[in-house]
Order: C-alpha cells, then sequence, then structure tokens
C-alpha cells in the first residue's frame, strides 16, 4: 500500500485489521504487544499534547523503544519539525547542533535532556512534516538532511513492493532509528505492509534478541549480521535477511544462505529517503531498481538517482550544498556503477574520498586527514581501510604507537567509535602522491 | 575485589571472547574498542560478558564512551557500587 503520512498508515491497519500486533516489546522482563489500533490511539493521544503544547521542532533520542515510536509518529503528526539525535554523540556537539536544526524541545534520557536545555532555541515557523537525518554518524561535520514523512512513506512502499512482508511476519528492529536504513528498513518497512515490528533492546541485547523475539525478517548492516552469525544467534523462524548500508563479504552472505535463509541486499542513501535497489533474484549484488526510481549511469560511471517521490528537500540551511548534490534534479551519488545485461543495477565502488565503514557510516577522508595533520604535525599521513578497521599511515615520525594514540586522542574522542584510529601502518619512504599532491589511495593500499 | 583482580577477570573474559587477542599484552591504557582486532561488535560482547560477571550495569549512553581497558574498569568499579 502507498501511504502519504505514517498516520494514514497506522490508521490503514487500525481500520483494517484492528487487532493485528504492530509492535512487540520487552517490559519488565515480559514480552508485549500493540495492535494496530492501540498504536493508533497512543499516537493520536499524545500527538494531541503536543499541539496543545506549543513546542515546533522536537529533538528526538531515539533509543528504539515503544514509547521513542509513539513520541516519534506523533510529533510528525502533530506538526512538529523532527530531528533525529544520537545519544553517543557527545554532549558539546550535541550543543552546536540543537540551535542548528531550530529545536525547541528534546525527548529521551532526562539526564541528557537537561543537559541540553540551555541550547535549545525559540523553534521554528513551517517545519511541518520536515523530519532531519543526519548524514555520516551524526558529528558535527554531518549534514542534516531534510526528508518528509511522504518521502519516507513512498521509501516503505518502494521496499515492501519489491520485498513484500505480511501481517504473520514479525520484523526485527536492531539498527538505530537515527539512520535512514535502520528508520525504513527496520521500522516502516514492516508497519506500511501490516507486519509486526519487534522493537530490539539495544546493544546489550545483540546476543539474545532474535531469541527472544523469533523474527522471520531482520534487516541488519554487515557488521552486526555478521556477529550474529559468528555467534549462532539466528533463529530458526527467520526466513528473510536485508542487507544494507555498507559492503558485505560473500562468505557471511553465503553463511545466512546455508541456514535456507533469504538474504536481499539493499542499495540506497540517506538522500533518497533509503533504498533505491534491491536484489531479488540468488545474486544479492544485482539489483533491481525500485518501482519509484530511475537510475542512470554518467560518462564517468557515477551512479545518478532520479527518484522525486523520495528524494530530500535539501541539506538544512545549505543551499549551496544541496545545489551541489540535486541541482540539476537529479541526485548526484558519488558512487560508481553500471547495468548488467540483465538490467540490474551493480555498485562498482565510491567515487568520492569517502570509506563506508562496516557499520554504514561514512568517513570523510580529507576532513580526518586535516584534523589528524593539525595534531600529528611534520607527519606524513593518510587514512585508509583494513577490513573493518581504519588505519593511520605514517611516515616520518619516531613516536610510538602509544604516543600516536595519546596526540590523536582528541580526535578519537570526536568520532563514532566505528571512525576512531584503529592501528598505524608504518611506511620507510614517503607516501605516494600525484603531482598535485593528492595522496594516490589505490598505490597506498597496495603497498600495505 | 583490588583493581588488580578486577584487571585479571577482565583480561580473562576479553581473551575468551575475542580469541585473536590470546596472548596479546594488554595494559589499562590499551585502546580496547577499536585497537587490536576488536571490532565494535566485539566490544559489546565483552561488555555484555563484563556485566554478566559483574553483576553490574553500564549505562547504554556510556558504551560508546569507553575507549581504553581502564576506562572500562573505572565504569565497572563506578556502577558496581
Amino acid at each position: 500500500m502507498r501511504f502519504n503520512s505514517f498516520r494514514e498508515m497506522i490508521g490503514y491497519y487500525a481500520e483494517n485489521t484492528p487487532e493485528a500486533p504492530a509492535l512487540k516489546y520487552e517490559k519488565e522482563g515480559a514480552l508485549k504487544t500493540e495492535s494496530f489500533a492501540e498504536l493508533l490511539a497512543a499516537v493520536d493521544a499524545r500527538a494531541s499534547e503536543l499541539k496543545k503544547g506549543g513546542k515546533t521542532c522536537l529533538g528526538l533520542f531515539a533509543d528504539g523503544s515503544r514509547d521513542c515510536i509513539v513520541e516519534l509518529f506523533a510529533a510528525v503528526t502533530a506538526g512538529l519539525q523532527l530531528v533525529m539525535l544520537d545519544e553517543s554523540v557527545p554532549v558539546m556537539i550535541l550543543r552546536g547542533l540543537l540551535p542548528y536544526t531550530d529545536v525547541d524541545t528534546l525527548w529521551g534520557d532526562p539526564e541528557t535532556c537537561a543537559e541540553l536545555q540551555s541550547s535549545l532555541t525559540s523553534g521554528v515557523e513551517n517545519g511541518a512534516g520536515r523530519m532531519l537525518f543526519f548524514t555520516s554518524g551524526t558529528t558535527e561535520r554531518s549534514k542534516a538532511v531534510v526528508l518528509t514523512e511522504k518521502s519516507f512513506c513512498s521509501s516503505a512502499y518502494n521496499g515492501g513492493s519489491l520485498l513484500p512482508l505480511d501481517p504473520s511476519d514479525t520484523l526485527m528492529c536492531m539498527l538505530p532509528l537515527g539512520h535512514v536504513f535502520g528508520f525504513v528498513c527496520g521500522l516502516l518497512w514492516g508497519l506500511s505492509c501490516g507486519a509486526c515490528v519487534a522493537l530490539g533492546r539495544g546493544p546489550r541485547h545483540y546476543i539474545d534478541d532474535l531469541a527472544f523475539f523469533k523474527p522471520t525478517a531482520l534487516s541488519a548492516v554487515p557488521l552486526l549480521l555478521g556477529f550474529l552469525v559468528k555467534n549462532g544467534l539466528l533463529n530458526e523462524e527467520l526466513k528473510l535477511v536485508l542487507i544494507g548500508a555498507g559492503d558485505c563479504p560473500p562468505p557471511l552472505i553465503q553463511a545466512v544462505k546455508a541456514r535456507g535463509v533469504r538474504v536481499s541486499f539493499g542499495y540506497g542513501l540517506t538522500e533518497t529517503s533509503s533504498g533505491v535497489a534491491l536484489s531479488l533474484g540468488d545474486d544479492p549484488y544485482s539489483m533491481t531498481v525500485c518501482p519509484d526510481d530511475k537510475i542512470t549511469i554518467a560518462d564517468d560511471g557515477e551512479i545518478l538517482i532520479d527518484v522525486p517521490t523520495c528524494i530530500m528537500q535539501g541539506y538544512y540551511k545549505d543551499p549551496e550544498a544541496t545545489a551541489r548534490a540535486v541541482g540539476s534534479g537529479v541526485l548526484r551519488t558519488g558512487d560508481l556503477g553500471y547495468f548488467d545485461k540483465n538490467g540490474l543495477l551493480r555498485i562498482t565502488g565510491r567515487k568520492k574520498d569517502m570509506l563506508v565503514l562496516a557499520d554504514g557510516t561514512k568517513l570523510f577522508i580529507p576532513e580526518a586527514e586535516a584534523e589528524l595533520s593539525k595534531l600529528l604535525p611534520g607527519v606524513d599521513l593518510a587514512v585508509m581501510l583494513n577490513g573493518s578497521r581504519v588505519v593511520l599511515a605514517v611516515h616520518g615520525t619516531e613516536m610510538s604507537d602509544a604516543e600516536l594514540i595519546a596526540a590523536i586522542k582528541p580526535y578519537q574522542d570526536s568520532r563514532p567509535r566505528g571512525q576512531q584510529i584503529g592501528s598505524f601502518a608504518r611506511f620507510d619512504r614517503p607516501l605516494p602522491r600525484t603531482a598535485t599532491g593528492k595522496i594516490k589511495r589505490w598505490e597506498l593500499q597496495k603497498k600495505y | 575485589m583490588t583493581r588488580q583482580e578486577l584487571f585479571d577477570r577482565t583480561v580473562k573474559i576479553i581473551h575468551d571472547c575475542v580469541p585473536e587477542l590470546e596472548g596479546v599484552e594488554l595494559k589499562e591504557d590499551s585502546v580496547v574498542n577499536t585497537d587490536m582486532g576488536m571490532d565494535s561488535m566485539n566490544f559489546i560482547l565483552v561488555i555484555c560478558k563484563l556485566e554478566a560477571e559483574f553483576g553490574v550495569r553500564i549505562p547504554n549512553k556510556l558504551w560508546p564512551k569507553l575507549s581504553t581497558l581502564g576506562e572500562v574498569l573505572d565504569a565497572i568499579e563506578k556502577y558496581k557500587k
């Protein structure tokens, strides 16, 4: 079904299958179920309260709980602008993000919210329907992408039309809702199909969530999926895994398929409200373009996306960056790919200087290197990737690893864990560069 | 329990959870969440095991902020009280 709003989505099933389970979650150790009718009632009641409250922009620390889901849908239904926040981001950075995004009220851990009270603003005008998601791990270098509930509903429709779930399914939601892949493929995909969504209990329960909720479908990033497979945590009832937000090693996909579980791979961006192509056949790397999307390949191999129903409104308060990305009406992805002989999309790499990490976040290499160079003056350095680990290549220093770690501590402290330097690679000779001084990354990787 | 006892039991759990670290000398200033083969998922597994071992509950929001082994030990001591 295609919906235009979250309330319409929940309301449709509340009217047609009112007793069908919409959410499963744990409360005080017991498994609770909330029907679509109950969820709609809760959303409407909270939306009514929010409307009376007079606030205009909610900063939501999306912990994935049942109350968080109700608050999220209620805020959008009530016409508030919604900003998705990540509690793992240092308070110092959050203090800068709140004024930038016009947040005038917060939902989340009371202690964290109290710390941020002084950074709240007087709100925003005409923010109704806008949902702001941060690219690249919610750091201060991120851009706030302006999406809408309508674009998300379209994205959920696109995914669900290629990969449908039904009311007998339970979709496991374990990923952070502050990332569009987690939000769309962990939550909206299920609800838009009338399926039940099991709300994961956070990292502490990665080891037993699948056994507790017994889902039939799971969306996961490669790192999480690898963890679940390695520790034998996939449940018997599981029949479909949707992988997204990063490259997935073939052996991992084979390990999942060997258990009789169907594996699908999704490709999309924050700017497109999540997925634009999904693999449906045996080859997880050959993807079918979603119904609303038109994808073309530029002369240099860059993937261009034309998807009016799901495309972002722009980067918040950044018209120049918006014009660069979608000025022509088509999104320049920075990804490289081609259509194979069957007309299926295959991704071959990245055009931009960007590392896509195993946890799905992206590391902008020039920014990271500039920051590290300030902390290690005189050191010839470059950031590279070894498997899932970010490696700092260095030349021209006799500092020990411990001294290097101490020197780059400000960088480490300001980054999500997956973006932190995991080890050092020492080079006897200057790092390979082009005539204009740019690192020859392919050569560096080869030497490493 | 002394700090040294806490350290020894923690290191044993790390080695049990991440066999790749067997034989690697760990110190209090060792970066345990990104260094030497322990990716973020292994780190989560280690914290879960430590919580069960020592009967503590470290708040979720602190997990990403724990960097060194010493900081992990500090958190266990703080939330054990």
